[in-house]
């Protein structure tokens, strides 16, 4: 947690087609309103305030309880935890509505549910049953090997994966309102959130010092739209929320991500196949908020039960290397 | 010291404290468990910095700092609080499992505490539909509030707010209402009366409440966005995620100064 996301300047993320051309739930309200519904301001705003939280993945209404009664700041609803996608193999999808309900019903906090790279329709469907976040995710089985979803076009917002800066800018330029480092999900092994990160970082502060010319020439290096580059160099940060993704499962790793500038965490598989979810949940939420105080660290992470068994992340990974996919 | 002197003997010998504006420290804690706390603080700083904002109020020079809150050391230091916007079941768990809950409780009996969205519910006495299984609350202002009023995410809206108490109150405000709680009706209090400071046109208000009997008072009361019951005060929407600070501004003179004013006359006394 370094700067915050300053309000954003209006005219550097808002695209060209912010109108919704997607269906939504209507509800009769005024004219005025409808104008000023899911502007970016309120989709980034969301995610400024699921900072210093943790995201938990659940599949069912009573995972989602558990997860809000340990201090989840919000639960993505998925089939399948990314280790039994791993496990299972096939074709992962967008989960089954009526279980997106149950969840919603079941809780208070906002919910996400994630869609696959480039399937705007499940991107639709989502929006229409009234979900809070969708996160266009390398974990499911991609719809398209090229594009991804043009995020403007929504009035819900939109989380992306990201490996490095480049990445990152261009899912903004889509109209992601929110990044995530993508991580190895389903591991348990924290080694290439750090990677993805570092990398981020690493790329911010060079882009920092550098004049125009020099940054005319990396937005093309990297493959980053030049406006959104110099924002980020001015402000020394991604210009949306930032969390961490993929592999974490101990509160040590929670606070390692927020020590290297994350805003938050997302916690997948690592949670719901440990010995004690409730418990390791709750540790994670407190990890995430003492992130800087290694007794508070002690204690909460003590007595945890076992942790999720983790894998290996070499070239015979079972389930293959998920944050690869994304372009 | 030197300075001192010279002065000493300029104005024949008398004391020059008596001539000076006293020096009075503030600091503003802000509750950082989980939510958009950084935005608070940058707001307060850029606020604190600004030329327009005048350091000398009141015949005294004040100082003011500001701390992010995670624990009772923390909240020891601070003349008043902001709770920010978050989600307020994670937020009332953290003040329960770092101990703070009790002592935030008696830090909000007697002084200034500002909430927006998530503090807003934190701070009222009443939830229309708490998480199932309750949820703690300080219960120091005389509302009853209902969570996630407008619906999910895609009825997040923002709109611009007409703030007579505000400076330059000819300028709207941009209202950024995300997942935004509404008041459902106020609650008698014949000791603390609520001071109204902004409300949105009561079109933008949701067609449904929780609350199914509304009367017209009670519709009245749910386009209320900002009020003010003594020491507290409470908005819905997000102040600290514009470049406006006159929020604020409005916390720090109106709700704190004057505060301050009276505990140190108190500790005189």
């Amino acid at each position: 947690m370094t700067t915050p996301p300053a309000a954003l300047p209006s005219n550097v993320l808002q695209g060209a087609g912010v109108g919704a051309s997607a269906p939504s739930p209507a509800p009769i309200r005024s004219a005025q309103k409808e104008g000023n519904l899911g502007t970016f301001g309120v989709k980034s705003g969301l995610a400024q305030m699921l900072k210093g939280g943790v995201i938990m993945d659940v599949v069912n209404a009573e995972q989602a309880k558990i997860a809000e009664d340990a201090g989840a700041c919000a639960v993505m609803a998925l089939e399948r935890v990314p280790a039994d996608i791993r496990a299972e193999g096939g074709v992962a999808r967008m989960s089954d509505p009526k279980m997106i309900k149950e969840i919603v019903e079941a809780v208070t906090i906002p919910v996400m549910a994630k869609v696959r790279i480039g399937h705007f329709v499940e991107a639709q469907i989502l929006q229409s049953i009234g979900i809070d976040y969708i996160d266009e995710s390398e974990v499911l089985t991609p719809a398209d090997d090229e594009h991804h979803i043009n995020k403007h076009n929504f009035k819900v917002p939109f989380v992306c994966g990201a490996r490095n800066l480049g990445e990152a800018l261009r899912r903004i330029s889509e109209g992601a309102a929110f990044i995530r480092t993508k991580g190895e999900a389903g591991t348990g092994n924290v080694v290439e959130a750090v990677r993805h990160s570092r990398a981020v970082n690493a790329e911010i502060r060079r882009a920092s010092v550098m004049n125009e010319e020099e940054l005319y020439a990396f937005a093309k290096d990297i493959q980053a739209p030049f406006h959104l580059l110099k924002e980020t160099a001015r402000l020394k940060r991604l210009p949306v929320v930032n969390f961490a993704a993929g592999g974490i499962a101990t509160p040590a790793d929670a606070a390692l991500m927020m020590q290297l500038g994350c805003d938050g965490v997302f916690v997948g598989s690592g949670i719901f196949h440990s010995g004690d979810p409730a418990k390791r949940a709750r540790a994670i939420v407190q990890a995430v908020t003492h992130f800087n105080n290694p007794k508070k660290l002690a204690e909460v992470s003590e007595d945890l039960g076992a942790a999720m068994v983790g894998l290996t992340i070499d070239a015979d990974l079972k389930g293959g290397h998920m944050a690869k996919r994304g372009w | 010291m030197h300075l001192a002197t010279d002065m000493h003997g300029s104005f024949g010998g008398g004391d020059i404290s008596s001539i000076l504006p006293d020096e009075v420290e503030v600091t503003i804690g802000i509750l950082a468990l989980q939510g958009a706390f950084i935005e608070h603080e940058h707001a307060l700083q850029r606020l604190f910095m600004a030329p327009s904002f005048l350091r000398q109020r009141k015949g005294i020079n004040w100082k003011f700092s500001t701390v992010q809150v995670r624990s009772t050391e923390d909240l020891e230091r601070c003349s008043a609080l902001i709770i920010p916007g978050g989600e307020s079941t994670t937020i009332a768990l953290l003040l329960r499992l770092s101990s703070l809950l009790e002592p935030l409780r008696a830090f909000s009996a007697t002084k200034p505490i500002w909430g927006t969205c998530a503090g807003a519910i934190l701070l009222a006495k009443e939830i229309a539909n708490p998480k199932k299984g309750g949820q703690e609350v300080l219960g120091q202002v005389s509302v009853r509030i209902e969570r996630n009023g407008w619906g999910s995410q895609v009825e997040s809206f923002e709109a611009p707010l007409e703030v007579p108490k505000l400076r330059n109150p000819d300028e709207p405000f941009t209202g950024v209402f995300i997942r935004a709680p509404v008041i459902l009706s106020l609650l008698d209090d014949k000791d603390a009366p609520i001071e109204e400071i902004a409300r949105i046109p009561e079109d933008l208000l949701p067609a449904e409440s929780c609350d199914t009997n509304t009367s017209k008072e009670d519709r009245h009361a749910q386009a209320l966005v900002a009020l003010r019951q003594g020491n507290h005060f409470l908005t819905t929407f997000h102040p600290e995620l514009t470049e406006d600070d006159r929020f604020h501004e409005f916390f720090v003179v109106e709700c704190v100064l004057d505060y301050v004013l009276k505990a140190k006359g108190k500790q005189r006394l």
